[in-house]
């Protein structure tokens, strides 16, 4: 594994010698088995705004909320059998009159350090004489169960190719010109300059008249990871593997009382 | 105000985008082209991009009859 590029929101890796059904599994694993926290249940005293309750309910939900996974149990497998209690979920008031522009920053949490990522998201606008009163209760699930609970957006990979130039090569320049994202160079012999630009589009290999380049599938995959800021990326490739070795070792135990 | 019901996240991608909104706005009326905006403010994608260009508030024209009903 090779980091290219990190931050807390977007992490660019290649993943070498690793079957494409691992790549995939792990795709689907940071998707949709890491669990991060979301609003699920919102109670409302008063809502006089002009949106509906279930609209300004689906707009709280999507809010990324900062998750601590030590902190907190998934509500099937607390000690609480998943009615609610403060190992498992939290709850967040709100309250303010118009005119306002309500903000997820307005959320007042229960507990300090489990708030809202973004302050400045807009919820809803109060006018002169509404009033919104509101509590939302938050817990852990999965991108399984509903997108709210991702803690990436766009995830994805593709193969990283091998392109091979053999001696038939006139250097006409030709391939460099039919190529779509400026992967091939002529610098006195043509010259593979950004692999990792490639889309396997094969319009070198079309346009060639020597048969001179081949594109080979490699077992080596580009990694994009984009997170929502409910969890640091890096926290969310680690969790994912251990989710990942543990469903492994389930199957193998199977596997044994089986045989 | 302008924006207060601009979708949360991204419908296609999921990427969170509603606390950019109002920072789009102001590179606007900088007098900003949308695709420079865009671009600054690091909205690759193009699902993305066209959540901020084809985005218009709801809430705004139904408060326009503030007060003239309930």
């Amino acid at each position: 594994m090779e980091i290219l590029e990190e931050n807390d929101l977007k992490v660019r890796f290649i993943l070498r010698d690793a079957p494409i059904a691992f790549a995939n599994s792990f795709r689907r694993a940071m998707k949709s088995l890491v669990p991060t926290m979301a609003v699920d249940y919102v109670v409302f005293y008063m809502n006089t705004s002009y949106l509906y309750d279930e609209i300004i309910a689906h707009r709280i939900g999507l809010i990324p909320i900062k998750t601590d996974l030590e902190r907190f149990n998934m509500p099937e497998r607390c000690v609480c059998n998943g009615e609610g209690c403060p190992n498992c979920q939290i709850s967040f008031r709100l309250n303010v009159e118009g005119p306002k522009v309500v903000y997820s920053g307005d959320l007042i949490s229960e507990d300090p350090e489990v708030k809202p990522v973004y302050d400045s998201i807009p919820i809803v606008e109060l006018y002169e004489g509404q009033q919104l009163m509101i509590e939302a209760v938050a817990r852990l699930g999965t991108g399984r169960e509903h997108a709210k609970y991702q803690p990436v957006s766009a995830c994805y990979y593709k193969i990283v190719p091998n392109i091979v130039v053999n001696e038939n090569c006139k250097n006409c320049g030709e391939c460099v010109k039919a190529c779509p994202r400026g992967v091939l160079k002529l610098d006195g012999k043509l010259k593979v300059s950004n692999v990792l630009d490639c889309s396997m589009c094969m319009e070198c290999v079309k346009v060639c008249e020597e048969n001179a380049i081949r594109i080979e599938e490699t077992e080596n995959y580009l990694f994009v990871v984009e997170g929502t800021g409910a969890l640091p990326v890096r926290t969310v490739m680690k969790k994912a593997l251990e989710i990942l070795k543990e469903k492994a070792e389930e199957m193998n135990k199977i596997l044994k009382e089986i045989i | 105000m302008e924006g207060v019901d601009f979708p949360i996240r991204c419908f296609s991608c999921g990427s969170v985008i509603g606390h950019l909104y109002a920072e789009y706005r102001k590179k606007l009326e900088e007098g900003k082209s949308p695709k420079e905006a865009l671009d600054e403010m690091g909205i690759e994608r193009y699902c993305c991009r066209r959540m901020f260009l084809t985005y218009k508030s709801v809430l705004n024209e139904i408060a326009k009859f503030h007060g003239a009903v309930g």
